[in-house]
């Protein structure tokens, strides 16, 4: 055991060695996938990878945005001891916004149909001639321009950090002061924060990644991305307290009824995913129109009729990965209170939402009869070490902040409740 | 035979004095006895020493079930029994029987929860001994009872009735079967 | 092992100094055990106040006007409601949802602030409940009288019948049956087994007062509840596992609902967002409806201590949040209209706002996305009146949204030849009228003879039910 346990609930000690071992695993990653562009002809590939990467951290970075601010609207007190992890993940907004910058420079100086196939009137489409003889983009041009794009994802990161800055600054403050007027500013921010990230983020959802294909549209499309955001958060949130308390600067503060309490919303959550892609698909199984559908078409089968790999991956990834297991696992008791079994199905959450963002970008990559590429290929290497890239970063910038503040808001109003919770 | 009274039972003011006597009369070790509330009480569960209830399980069979009943209902009616195309669509597919069966598991789940409930209280009892009680409807409303059954094995008139009055039980009496 | 810790006060809570920041009381004013029994039993015991029957006549009278329209209806045919070609769904359906969707507070209130330990509902919760109820049944009214033949209504179900045809499984109309049928008997168990205990302490309360008739009465539904705790624990599993499947059950049936209209390729219906934004929208105007009812019965019976400006706050709050959902939705619904880049869909949405509708549509969205706003305000929060009156215009904004939603999309569809434009015949407005009617009488018999408020609830979130109280200071 660590001897940070006496120091408890003083600082985190100041130097965490682990910051400097995640530095160097996300640049390993980095590398790696830009590695991936030394191979001929895989740019998109790589392209696409990253986006995968960057949005799996920026989707967990803003469950836990979200999750603050719904802390504070309502409120709770249970999880005053998590709030202040989740507030250390929000660090990483600017590390991702950079992260984010490749995309961003690669789509301007270099070609500009690396991933978003209508940022370049000159794209060829499957069949269809060029996008700019294209009615259906010309009738959304205003929407889909290039100028739109970077600005609104400006703005994206904007609105995350600012937000976050404020949640952070008033959290840390109270630490030393334990002002009252800290916790009321939290609620304001998170009553007009609430509305603010929500559209961002389901903004952020038809840029990045419905408009990589489109034709296609869904109104619940932000619904669905906000769903896996939330997931994502709980789950890491579950992994990071564990492993706080392993390493004793949690022990005596992490109780069975956090874990109860967080483990009930997973599975709210998991249930609430369900519904919402559901939902999403089965409309538009049961309409059946050629303008809905062939965007599932294109995840179920080739253009000769051939099931392709995609159709398995939503079967059996996304039914019985993200929905059934983590749904028939949580329903148990013991499974959201023992920590070795909570930890399994932390750990298998972020992996199901990392394949459902791969489900729902990767087959914009198209081979020359407009099929999608396969998942199981090379291309997956620079997929995965996108994601261990960036996530090396995210994981830097939490464990550089987590010493910058107490380890739990110890002049919280409601820390003594969420430390004596029960049921 | 008919001598032979159902227990004693000791009425108890206050929500805390009853939780800390059960605790007492738990670790005296005794088996079949209760506390009467008016209202659940946070905690008391344990200090009596009861085990988490068995409810989910009969929550989860009947939710299982409602849900198989779905399926091979829809299935019979609309692919087996009488085939009948409608919309181009498929004469079963999960899909469309999906909300059909989704309903009947929350139906046949609530029957079984409730059934379950009602099962493991052995309800309804409307003759119950404790129900003879001069004060039990205080029971009802804002007084505690213990009521130690004499079939438990550790019972003794005498004992039982110094423990209960050591545990800061009031009129402590003797209730007929 | 995990939970080895777990029960020891935390040693650190000794190094935590943090400021006070009391949280509002439930009860107010301290009140004792037995102040909540004879203040809610002594409601049922009283003597039936003269409001109550002025107001169930009234009640009664309007009541009839459903009656009337029905009977007309059944014995001429449904071509006596305004139904044309194009819209051949109207207000039957528009009703239908309106009352559904109101119903959804009660399960709300009881269900999902069940599960997030949300402790105030226990003083609303009931009558929230009993809403549901008759809410279901106002609906039920409509699809049920809609088939024309009400004799054959039976012919909805899966029962064997002589032309050994079975029902079509791939209809939306079908799921409804399943799921409002089932909301119903679901919302009716989970209501009564939260009354148990309350009919327990009414039989007991009878029986000491040597009232042997209702004593028997209340007895008999109370089931020889005692107040045994190992009945408790298992009771109180049971609670919790029935707001569990409440929960979903309520959003799958709002659902079902939304898909009677997505599933469908009408423009302006076929949207996918529809499920959660239905389910808002049904929440919304359900608190609407909990506001409305609630806020004079707590005037009448003087429910200050039990029903506090804190439950008028947060539900204040909820109808702004799921009022600005809604707004969320309406403005998702147009921007992928556009986006879409569909013709049909383009002008569903543009035929709503600029349309011979746009008289409804502006009605909705002034009072459903700008009424609840004033709700951010505390001095409007803090003003019952002005609540109240508010109130009234979510439910009137919820009623237009799903006449929006119905009528516009089948007024004008694809093809402009066979557009129309749909007014309601008087029997229809007659029986919609009437189901305020049938909704206040049932409501007015069960404050006359059930607890409206769950008594062994309320208490066990006093102060004085704590057994920990004073422990945790120390």
């Amino acid at each position: 055991m660590s001897n940070s346990a006496k120091n408890a609930p003083g600082s985190f000690p100041a130097s965490s060695p682990g910051a400097n071992r995640a530095l160097a695993v996300g640049i390993v990653g980095i590398v790696a996938t830009a590695g991936g562009l030394l191979l001929p002809n895989n740019t998109h590939a790589v392209a696409h990878s990253w986006l995968v990467g960057v949005t799996f951290w920026v989707a967990i970075t803003i469950g836990m945005l979200l999750m603050t601010m719904i802390h504070h609207i309502f409120d709770a007190s249970w999880s005053t001891v998590i709030r202040r992890q989740w507030e250390h993940g929000l660090a990483a907004f600017p590390w991702l916004a950079v992260l984010f910058l490749p995309l961003v420079l690669a789509t301007w100086f270099g070609p500009r149909d690396l991933i978003w196939p209508w940022m370049n009137p000159e794209h060829v489409l499957h069949g269809h001639g060029t996008v700019a003889n294209d009615i259906l983009y010309v009738k959304k041009s205003s929407f889909l321009s290039i100028n739109m794009f970077m600005g609104a994802t400006a703005i994206f990161f904007t609105v995350w950090i600012w937000l976050s800055a404020r949640l952070r600054k008033a959290s840390f403050t109270q630490d030393s002061d334990g002002d009252l007027k800290w916790t009321r500013m939290n609620r304001v921010t998170a009553a007009f924060g609430i509305p603010l990230a929500a559209l961002s983020l389901t903004f952020a959802a038809i840029y990045w990644i419905k408009s990589l294909e489109y034709h296609w549209f869904s109104t619940m499309y932000g619904v669905w991305f906000f769903a896996n955001c939330v997931r994502g958060a709980l789950a890491i949130s579950v992994l990071i307290m564990l492993w706080l308390y392993v390493r004793g600067d949690y022990k005596g503060i992490l109780n069975t009824n956090h874990l109860h309490s967080i483990g009930q919303l997973m599975l709210a959550f998991t249930v609430f995913w369900a519904y919402v892609t559901f939902s999403q698909y089965f409309l538009i199984w049961n309409a059946n129109v050629p303008e809905e559908t062939f965007w599932y078409n294109l995840r179920e089968i080739n253009a000769d009729g051939s099931p392709n790999q995609w159709k398995y991956v939503g079967i059996f990834v996304l039914v019985f990965g993200h929905f059934l297991v983590p749904f028939l696992y949580l329903l148990s008791y013991k499974h959201k209170i023992v920590h070795s079994k909570i930890k399994f199905i932390a750990i298998w959450m972020p992996c199901v939402i990392f394949f459902d963002l791969c489900y729902n970008i990767l087959p914009a990559l198209k081979n020359e009869h407009g099929d999608a590429l396969p998942l199981v290929s090379v291309n997956f290497i620079w997929t995965i070490t996108a994601v261990i890239g960036v996530g090396g970063i995210w994981l830097y910038a939490y464990l550089k902040s987590l010493p910058t503040a107490k380890l739990i808001p110890i002049r919280d109003p409601r820390i003594n409740e969420s430390l004596l919770h029960h049921e | 035979m008919a001598a032979q009274p159902h227990g004693l039972i000791a009425t108890f003011e206050t929500a805390p004095e009853v939780y800390h006597a059960a605790e007492k009369v738990r670790d005296a070790g005794y088996k079949f006895w209760d506390c009467i509330t008016p209202f659940p009480i946070h905690g008391l569960d344990k200090a009596m020493g009861v085990k988490r209830s068995n409810v989910p399980k009969f929550s989860l069979t009947g939710g299982i079930i409602g849900f198989c009943t779905g399926m091979s209902m829809i299935w019979f009616m609309n692919a087996f029994d009488y085939p009948l195309v409608v919309g181009g669509k498929p004469y079963f597919s999960p899909m469309f029987a999906f909300p059909v069966s989704y309903e009947l598991t929350i139906l046949f789940c609530a029957f079984a929860t409730i059934g379950g409930m009602f099962f493991l209280n052995r309800l309804p009892m409307h003759y119950h001994p404790v129900l003879k009680h001069d004060t039990i409807h205080r029971g009802m409303d804002d007084q505690f009872f213990i009521v130690i059954e004499t079939r438990d094995p550790k019972f003794d008139a005498a004992r039982t009735r110094a423990l209960l009055e050591k545990a800061g039980g009031k009129d402590i009496k003797e209730l007929e079967a | 092992m995990a939970t080895s810790a777990d029960h020891a006060a935390p040693a650190i809570l000794n190094e935590v100094n943090p400021p006070e920041l009391p949280r509002a009381v439930l009860v107010e004013n301290n009140r004792s055990f037995t102040w909540i029994t004879d203040k809610i039993c002594g409601i049922i015991e009283g003597k039936t106040p003269a409001w109550w029957w002025v107001c169930f006549i009234v009640a009664c009278f309007v009541a009839s006007f459903t009656v009337a329209g029905i009977t007309y209806l059944v014995a001429t045919g449904v071509g006596v409601w305004g139904h044309a070609n194009p819209v051949n769904w109207a207000w039957d359906i528009v009703n239908f949802v309106f009352w559904i969707g109101i119903g959804h507070a009660g399960t709300l209130i009881s269900a999902i602030l069940c599960l997030l330990r949300q402790k105030w509902r226990t003083s609303i919760n009931r009558a929230a409940e009993a809403m549901t109820i008759f809410a279901v049944v106002c609906a039920g009214i409509f699809p049920v009288f809609h088939v024309g033949r009400v004799w054959f209504a039976w012919y909805l179900f899966p029962i064997p019948n002589s032309n050994y045809v079975w029902q079509n499984f791939r209809s939306p109309l079908e799921w409804d049956v399943f799921a409002v049928s089932t909301y119903g008997t679901v919302s009716v168990l989970f209501w009564y087994v939260g009354l148990i205990p309350d009919l327990a302490t009414l039989r007991d309360r009878f029986m000491a007062a040597g009232n042997k008739l209702r004593a028997t009465i209340y007895g008999f539904f109370a089931m020889g509840w005692r107040g045994s705790n190992r009945h408790w624990s298992n009771y109180e599993m049971a609670y919790l596992i029935l707001a569990g499947i409440s929960t979903p059950l309520v959003l799958s049936v709002h659902t079902i609902v939304s898909f009677d209209f997505a599933v469908s390729l009408i423009p302006g219906w076929h949207t996918t967002i529809f499920p959660p934004y239905f389910v808002a929208g049904a929440i919304f105007s359900g608190f609407g409806m909990v506001l409305t009812l609630m806020l004079p019965l707590r005037a009448i019976y003087k429910l200050e201590d039990l029903i506090t400006q804190y439950h008028i706050d947060c539900m204040c709050k909820i109808t702004l949040a799921t009022g600005t959902m809604v707004g969320y939705a309406y403005a998702m619904e147009f921007f992928i209209a556009w986006y879409g880049a569909n013709p049909y869909e383009g002008f569903a949405f543009i035929n709503r706002a600029f349309g011979p509708y746009a008289w409804a549509y502006w009605t909705m969205i002034t009072c459903n996305v700008i009424t609840p706003q004033f709700f951010w305000f505390k001095k409007v929060r803090q003003n019952t009146a002005l609540v109240w009156i508010l109130s009234i215009f979510v439910n009137v904004g919820m009623w237009f949204e799903r006449f929006v939603i119905i009528v516009t999309s089948l007024a004008r569809d694809f093809l402009p030849s066979s557009w129309g434009y749909y007014s309601p015949s008087i029997v229809e407005i007659f029986t919609f009228f009437g189901t305020f009617g049938v909704f206040s009488v049932l409501f007015l018999l069960f404050i006359r003879f059930l607890p409206i408020m769950p008594m062994a609830e309320l208490k066990a979130v006093t102060p004085q039910a704590d057994v920990h109280g004073g422990e945790n200071h120390h």
